[in-house]
């Protein structure tokens, strides 16, 4: 039993750090800091530097063209990003769709679409739920019909995130509907620039433009976008599923944004109220517990052992923590939470953006992730994973 | 990074585990409760497989082992429901003696490690509650030796022990952190009143009138925070045991008790439960493994690390103890099931030197502009 990391892996800790300190853009870095809207422009710039060093597939293995870094390097990886105020990599090409290609793609597709991801000159996004499909994702009825060497595709996706940006789209599509549900479903990935694709928004309740539904009508897409064989799209997404599960709890940026919990209640003067001050105080040990969790699993992953049962646990406890800083944010803020930044920004409001503990949008974040412990398998799915793990019955 | 034990720990828990299957199954420990919590006995046997003096140097008798193997040892007792003051003599006072002169260390250790004497921390005070450096107990030079005036409170095996290791002050206020010093009394020179606890073990109140005692060290503080703090680690290494032990009794239980004609388990309801009470129990591994590394480091380090640990602990003891008797129903209730026993020990565990409250203080009063694992 050892906590530490060893010399090997502290030293490239310090690599990623001082490439990240010389090579992430300030202003991009002080957008995260403030939480602070980023742009199409942000996300790009950000991806197309960490691909010209070759780390936007950072999960990637050497064959593939990504670094064949193991889970503890990743996780370093992920977390002095994290730390640096780096965006959150846009995960549907780099970590989604590229391990489903590398698995299940053939050769052709794999030489077709990895290096766009790689480089990030190519924004993907996912299609996996439908209005009729949420929790019960395997229930999908978007249509796939297969005539001659093409697909024709017909239905609806939604919770698209960040689909107004995507040049390409992999989705779960209906071509069976004989046996289970699970059976009849393909994975194919479609050009969003085909005739027929509609991207339309759907507004969340911070106000924001990031999810989208995606309407199909009479869409052609060509055979050869069909990943592996037909009707085993639903073993693809469990693969994908069962990926990058600790980065899934996204305890490099709780750790962040504690930091920034931290700064903004002793601006706002209840750092040092005892009742605020515990619930920080809890929420810590709740981060390092998290922590711990996930440096569990990635020491179990080292050794070898794929099936340490507590990675189901780490979604859960992640999003609940992702909500609750967002929370105490937002409580810390008092009463000024109440007034809608960005629009009282654009009204003419003077805020003091330099002041250390900023009140930018927090409520808004507070708003925003109410989805945390909804998507990606609801957590009362995850409970029900974990609860199938516990009793073995 | 590595949370795998070695073979030689792998093989020190299977002796313990043994042990338990074969010497101390529910039975005997509800008849040891029923009878008052003696448990002398009880040391004497785990003193035969040389746990008492575990992590006693070699020099003096012991087996010289380190935190690590405190932790898996303390998890197995866990485990087994075994009701020994383990952590306090075997951990707790090798500890409290690490600093006292030569000849101390040596009349006292060799007979420590070999179960032949059963010495324990007497370190609470009733008006002190938590705060251990809170100290109102008066240590006096007289001639060679030291007398001692107070009390303390809810000494664990107290009527039991061969000697007591007191903190008692010898100059400054009562919370002062200067002139708290380190004091070994033997039990024939005190005045003690013994009594069963809540958990089916022992524990005693100590009152000291003019009582002689051996000084260990003057200036103590420091080496009574490092004493707590391996007491608290071994509080979340006993508790994981526990957690564990009870959460499978719990899960076999939901696998075959029948309502409406079906299994607990089948109920989405109690599904959800169980995954909660999961949780709990892998966030409490997961600080119990890190209070126990974090032993090492400098103090304020160590000390904010065993706080956090406490708070994560003392929510898990409290969830997982709690929500297995609700899932078990009315029979989780009675005296004679093991479920009650472990819920009992579960909850007096949270309350060992010092509760939540208390240590989402220590937390509180310890944050820093960063926190994490390696913070």
């Amino acid at each position: 039993m050892d906590l530490n990391f060893t010399p090997e892996e502290l030293a490239f800790r310090h690599e990623v750090r001082d490439w990240v300190h010389q090579n992430l853009p300030e202003d991009i870095a002080h957008k995260v800091r403030h939480a602070l809207r980023l742009s199409k422009e942000d996300h790009q710039r950000w991806a197309r530097i960490l691909g010209a060093k070759g780390w936007l597939g950072w999960g990637w293995p050497r064959q593939f063209g990504g670094p064949g870094w193991n889970g503890v390097q990743k996780h370093l990886f992920e977390e002095e990003l994290a730390l640096a105020c780096a965006p959150r990599v846009v995960p549907f090409g780099p970590v989604m769709v590229a391990p489903v290609i590398m698995a299940f793609g053939s050769p052709e597709q794999q030489r077709r679409f990895l290096p766009g991801i790689a480089s990030g000159e190519v924004w993907w996004s996912q299609g996996y739920s439908e209005p009729g499909s949420g929790s019960d994702l395997a229930s999908l009825k978007c249509r796939a019909e297969r005539r001659g060497d093409t697909y024709v595709v017909n239905g609806q996706k939604t919770w698209t995130t960040l689909g107004q940006y995507g040049d390409w789209i992999f989705c779960l599509v209906r071509t069976s509907t004989e046996g289970k549900p699970q059976t009849g479903i393909s994975f194919l990935l479609i050009d969003m620039k085909s005739p027929g694709i509609t991207v339309r928004p759907i507004i969340l309740m911070d106000g924001e433009h990031e999810v989208n539904e995606v309407w199909f009508d009479n869409v052609v897409v060509p055979a050869e976008n069909l990943i592996g064989e037909e009707n085993k799209g639903w073993t693809y997404a469990k693969h994908l599923l069962a990926h990058e599960r600790t980065n899934i709890a996204d305890v490099n940026r709780a750790k962040r944004e504690l930091e920034r919990l931290k700064r903004i209640a002793k601006a706002e003067g209840v750092y040092d109220d005892t009742r605020f001050r515990d619930q920080i105080a809890l929420l810590e040990v709740d981060i390092v517990a998290l922590e711990m969790l996930v440096l569990r699993v990635l020491s179990a992953e080292k050794a070898g052992k794929q099936s340490l049962d507590i990675a189901g646990l780490l979604k859960i406890r992640g999003s609940e923590i992702q909500q609750r800083y967002s929370e105490l944010m937002m409580q810390a803020a008092g009463p000024l939470a109440r007034a809608h930044i960005f629009e009282a920004m654009e009204a003419g409001w003077q805020g003091d953006l330099a002041f250390p503990g900023s009140i930018l949008p927090l409520a808004g974040t507070f708003f925003n992730m109410r989805k945390t412990t909804i998507y990606g398998g609801s957590n009362e799915v995850q409970r029900n994973i974990v609860a199938q793990t516990v009793l073995g019955s | 990074m590595d949370f795998d034990f070695t073979d030689d720990q792998e093989s020190l828990r299977d002796a313990v585990r043994r042990w338990v299957d074969k010497g101390f199954g529910f039975e005997r420990r509800h008849g040891l409760a029923k009878a008052g919590g003696h448990t002398r006995a009880v040391w004497g046997e785990l003193a035969e497989l040389g746990l008492a003096g575990l992590v006693v140097p070699e020099a003096h008798g012991g087996m010289g082992f380190g935190a690590v193997e405190a932790m898996v040892v303390t998890e197995e007792l866990g485990r087994g429901i075994v009701h020994a003051p383990y952590a306090a003599a075997a951990l707790m006072s090798p500890v409290l003696l690490s600093e006292a002169p030569a000849a101390v260390q040596a009349e006292w250790l060799p007979a420590l490690a070999s179960g032949e004497a059963l010495v324990v921390p007497a370190l609470h005070e009733r008006a002190s509650r938590h705060r251990w450096q809170r100290v109102a107990v008066r240590a006096r030079a007289a001639g060679e030796g030291w007398l001692l005036d107070g009390a303390k409170c809810v000494v664990p095996a107290g009527d039991e022990a061969d000697a007591f290791i007191v903190s008692a002050r010898h100059a400054g206020a009562d919370d002062a952190e200067a002139g708290l010093g380190l004091f070994l009394v033997k039990r024939a020179d005190a005045r003690v009143v013994g009594y069963p606890t809540q958990d089916g073990a022992r524990a005693a109140d100590l009152h000291l009138a003019a009582t002689p005692a051996v000084l260990l060290q003057a200036e103590g503080a420091a080496t009574l925070a490092r004493a707590i703090d391996v007491g608290s680690a071994a509080v979340c290494a006993e508790g994981v045991g526990l957690m564990d032990r009870l959460v499978g009794i719990t899960v076999e239980y939901m696998n075959t008790r029948k309502q409406f004609g079906t299994t607990l388990a089948s109920f989405q309801a109690l599904r959800h439960r169980i995954a909660d009470v999961k949780m709990q129990l892998e966030l409490g591994r997961s600080m119990s493994y890190y209070a126990t590394l974090k032993l090492g480091e400098p103090a304020a380090q160590r000390q904010r690390a065993v706080a956090q640990a406490r708070v994560q602990l003392g929510q898990s003891l409290r969830f997982v103890g709690q929500q297995c008797i609700q899932l078990h129903g009315g029979i989780g209730c009675t005296d004679e099931y093991i479920a009650s026993h472990c819920f009992k020990r579960l909850t007096m565990l949270e309350l060992t030197l010092g509760d939540t409250l208390h240590h989402l203080g220590e937390v509180s009063a310890r944050m820093q502009d960063s926190a994490g694992v390696f913070a």
